[in-house]
C-alpha cells in the first residue's frame, strides 16, 4: 500500500478525528451515547453511509454542476439511507426497528457530507471510499468511548448488563442522573480534546 | 464540458430528482406487500405483549405467521367503540388497527370528530385499548390491557418513532418501566389524569408510575396520551363495565334477580327497577 | 396571544441549542468571534424561515395521506408520506443554496470567514429538526409555522452569539494549553446548557 493511501485511512482516526478535531458530527454524538448498544449500531451505519455515499459522489463529481452541488450531495445521501431503511423493512423487520430511529440523524450528520464536500468531490472513487469509512471508524471510537463512561457512571450498566454490583447501591452508592443529560455529553468530550491534545502537542490551538 | 452553464444545472438537477423520485417509488411500491405483512405481526405482537400473552421477543422468534395465528384463536372480539361508548364496528379476522389507523383517531380525539376507536376482547377476559400522541421527536403509541374489571392494568406496551436510545427509547426498551404498569389501577374519578406518569416518588399511588430520568419530554408525551385516549375510551369502558349493556342475561345474573337497581343501560333493567319502586 | 407564546417559548423554552442540541457542529466551529457567530446566526434565521413555511405548505398539500385530494376525488388516498424527508431535505438545500449564492456575492468577507460551514447549514439539524417539529406539531396555519420558524431561528441567533461573547473574553484567560480553543468550547456550552435547563418544563 503507498504512503498516501494509509495516510488517508490513519488520519480521520487519530490526527483528524471528525469529532475532536473537525468538530463534525456533534449532534448526534450527543444524542445517542447515553448507551453502548446505541454507540455501536450508530457507528455502525454512519461509516457505511459515509464510505458508500463518498464513493458514489466521487464517482459523478465531475458531472455534478458546481452550483447545486449540495442538493445533489444531500439527494445522494439521503436516497442511499432511505434505500437501506426499506429494504430493512421488508426483510429484516427487526433490524430496521432498532435503526429506524437513527434515520433521521445519520442523514444530518455533517460528517457525511463534510468528507463529501472536502474530500470526495476532488478525489478518485477508491481513496474517496476508504475515507469515508475511516472518518466512520474515527467518529464511532468517540462515540464509544463517550457511551462507556456515560452509560457506566449514568445506568450502571453496559450493553444492558449491570456491572456495578447491587452491594454498592446497598451501601449508599447512586447512579448519577447528570450524566444521562446531554450538556454532560459535551463536558466528556472536553476531557476527551483534553487528554488526545496533551498527548499530541501540535494540534494545541495557540 | 462547461457544468456551469444554466441549462445543463438545470437539465442535471431535473434528471437526478426525476431518478431519484422514480427509485424510491418503484421501491416503496414493490416492497409495500411485504413491509406491510411485517407491520400488522409487529402491531399484533404488541398487543399481545401489553396483555401478557408472552415477552416481545417470543413474538420474533415464532414468526408472524405463528404470531397472527394465536391471535385469531385468542381474540373475542376486536369492537370499534365511539365517543358516547356506543359500539360502531367490528375488526373481522386478523385485523388490527395499524399506527396511521390511531394517528388518525387521534386527530379525530383532538378535534372531537367523529371517532373509533379499536378495543380488543380477548377469550380470557383481559382487553386492550390504544393509545397514541406526541413523545419528544415523533409520535409516541402503546397499548394498555387491562383485566376484567377494566380497571386494573393487566400490562402495556410502547413503541415510538425517533425517541432518543436510552432515554425516551426506554418506554419500549427497558422493562422495568412496563412493568410498572401491572396491578396499578385506573382511577375514573380523578377527572383531570384518570392516570399519571409523575417524576420521582408515584410512591405507593394506586394511578401513577415513575416518569424516566433524563427523559421527561417523551415521559409526558406517554402521559398525555394515556390521559387523552383512556378519557376517550372512558364511556366505553364505562358501557362494558356497567352490569348491563344491553343484554343483561349475559352480563350478569343481578338484574335477572332483580337487583340491578341503579342500573338503567338497558330497557330491562329500568322495567325492573321502576316495578321495585 | 397563542402566537406570542409560542414565539417566547421558541425562543427559550424549546431552545434549539440548548434543549435540543441540535445544530451544534456549526455551533462550535463559527464561534470564534461575534462578528461571524452573528453573520451565520442570522443565515440560520433567514433559512428556517423560508424552509418551514414551504415545508408546511408542502407537507399539507402534497405529503400527508390524503394531502392531494386538491387536485380531485381520485387522489384522495394517495400517500407521498415516504417522501416526506428526501423533499424537506432538498427543499432545505435548495434554499441554502440561494443563501449562499447571495452572501458570496454581497458579503465576500462574510463567506470566506463561514468557510465550509456555509454549505453546511443544509445539513444543519436545526434546520432538518424545525421541519420535523413543524410536521409531528401539526400546525394550524402558515402564519404559526413561520413564528415557530422566527423564534427557533432567534434563539439559535441567541445561543451563538452568547457563546462567541464568551469565547471572545475567554480568549485573555490562562487556560491549559491543551484545552485551547474547542476544549474549553466543549465545557463552556456544557455549563450553558445546564443552565439553560432552568426553562426546561415551563409552561407558557
Amino acid at each position: 500500500m503507498d504512503k498516501k493511501l494509509k495516510e488517508t485511512i490513519l488520519n480521520p482516526i487519530f490526527k483528524g478525528n471528525p469529532i475532536s478535531v473537525l468538530v463534525l458530527g456533534i449532534c448526534s454524538s450527543l444524542a445517542v451515547t447515553v448507551e453502548l448498544k446505541g454507540a455501536f449500531v450508530m457507528a455502525l451505519s454512519v461509516t457505511i453511509v459515509t464510505g458508500l455515499s463518498s464513493l458514489v459522489c466521487s464517482l459523478i463529481r465531475k458531472s455534478i454542476p458546481n452550483r447545486v452541488r449540495i442538493i445533489i450531495q444531500l439527494v445522494v445521501v439521503a436516497l442511499m439511507v432511505i434505500l437501506v431503511d426499506q429494504v430493512l423493512k421488508a426483510y429484516a423487520y427487526g433490524i430496521d426497528k432498532q435503526l429506524s430511529v437513527y434515520i433521521g440523524l445519520i442523514i444530518t450528520n455533517c460528517i457525511v457530507m463534510g468528507r463529501i464536500e472536502a474530500y470526495a468531490l476532488s478525489n478518485k472513487p477508491w481513496p474517496s471510499l476508504l475515507d469515508g469509512l475511516s472518518n466512520g471508524i474515527g467518529y464511532g471510537m468517540i462515540l464509544i468511548v463517550v457511551a462507556f463512561f456515560r452509560e457506566l457512571l449514568g445506568s450502571g450498566t453496559l450493553f444492558g448488563f449491570r456491572v456495578i454490583p447491587e452491594c454498592f447501591y446497598a451501601a449508599g452508592y447512586m447512579n448519577n442522573g447528570l450524566v444521562i443529560l446531554p450538556p454532560m455529553a459535551l463536558i466528556l468530550l472536553g476531557c476527551i480534546i483534553w487528554i488526545q491534545r496533551s498527548i499530541q502537542k501540535d494540534l494545541q490551538e495557540k | 464540458m462547461n457544468t456551469n452553464n444554466n441549462v445543463y444545472t438545470v437539465v442535471y438537477t431535473t434528471v437526478v430528482c426525476v431518478l431519484v423520485a422514480a427509485i424510491l417509488a418503484f421501491v416503496s411500491q414493490s416492497l409495500k406487500a411485504k413491509q406491510e405483512a411485517n407491520e400488522k405481526a409487529e402491531n399484533i405482537s404488541q398487543i399481545l405483549t401489553a396483555a401478557q400473552f408472552g415477552e416481545k421477543s417470543h413474538w420474533s422468534e415464532i414468526g408472524n405467521d405463528a404470531t397472527i395465528a394465536f391471535y385469531t384463536e385468542n381474540i373475542e372480539a376486536a369492537l370499534l367503540v365511539n365517543a358516547k361508548g356506543e359500539i360502531c364496528g367490528e375488526l373481522e379476522g386478523d385485523n388490527v388497527y395499524s399506527v396511521s389507523d390511531l394517528k388518525k383517531q387521534n386527530y379525530a380525539i383532538r378535534d372531537n370528530a367523529e371517532m373509533a376507536l379499536p378495543f380488543y376482547i380477548f377469550k380470557n377476559g383481559t382487553s386492550a385499548i390504544a393509545i397514541y400522541g406526541a413523545g419528544l421527536w415523533g409520535p409516541v403509541w402503546g397499548y394498555i390491557a387491562l383485566e376484567g374489571d377494566l380497571k386494573t392494568i393487566a400490562g402495556a406496551y410502547f413503541d415510538h418513532e425517533s425517541e432518543t436510545p436510552g432515554l425516551g427509547g426506554k418506554i419500549k426498551d427497558d422493562p422495568a418501566f412496563r412493568a410498572q404498569f401491572s396491578g396499578k389501577v385506573v382511577d375514573y374519578a380523578d377527572e383531570a389524569a384518570p392516570f399519571a406518569i409523575v417524576k420521582g416518588g408515584a410512591g405507593d399511588k394506586a394511578n401513577a408510575i415513575d416518569a424516566i430520568t433524563g427523559a421527561t419530554m417523551t415521559s409526558k408525551g406517554v402521559d398525555a396520551a394515556i390521559n387523552n385516549w383512556l378519557k376517550a375510551y372512558e364511556p366505553a369502558i364505562f358501557a362494558a363495565a356497567s352490569c348491563c349493556s344491553g343484554n343483561c342475561e349475559e352480563c350478569c345474573g343481578e338484574c335477572a334477580e332483580g337487583e340491578c337497581t341503579e342500573c338503567t343501560e338497558c330497557a330491562e333493567c329500568e322495567t325492573k327497577a321502576n316495578e321495585e319502586e | 396571544m397563542e402566537l406570542i407564546s409560542l414565539f417566547v417559548k421558541s425562543i427559550f423554552v424549546d431552545n434549539m441549542i440548548f434543549s435540543y442540541f441540535l445544530g451544534m457542529c456549526s455551533y462550535l466551529a463559527v464561534s470564534k468571534n461575534v462578528k461571524t457567530a452573528n453573520g451565520l446566526g442570522v443565515a440560520v434565521i433567514g433559512v428556517l424561515l423560508i424552509t418551514l413555511p414551504v415545508n408546511y405548505l408542502l407537507n399539507k398539500y402534497v405529503l400527508m395521506p390524503g394531502a392531494l385530494s386538491w387536485l380531485g376525488e381520485g387522489f384522495a388516498n394517495v400517500d407521498l408520506s415516504f417522501l416526506a424527508f428526501i423533499v424537506f431535505i432538498a427543499v432545505i438545500a435548495a434554499i441554502t443554496q440561494v443563501v449562499e449564492m447571495v452572501v458570496e456575492k454581497f458579503a465576500p468577507t462574510l463567506y470566506s470567514s463561514l468557510g465550509i460551514y456555509l454549505p453546511l447549514i443544509a445539513v444543519n439539524c436545526a434546520i432538518l429538526g424545525g421541519s420535523l417539529f413543524m410536521q409531528q406539531r401539526d400546525f394550524a396555519n402558515v402564519g404559526e409555522s413561520a413564528v415557530y420558524a422566527l423564534g427557533s431561528g432567534i434563539g439559535w441567533w441567541l445561543a451563538i452569539v452568547a457563546l462567541a461573547a464568551i469565547r471572545e473574553k475567554l480568549s485573555y484567560s490562562n487556560v491549559p494549553a491543551p484545552l485551547k480553543g474547542l476544549g474549553i468550547t466543549f465545557f463552556t456550552v456544557g455549563l450553558m446548557g445546564i443552565a439553560f435547563m432552568a426553562f426546561m418544563g415551563i409552561s407558557l
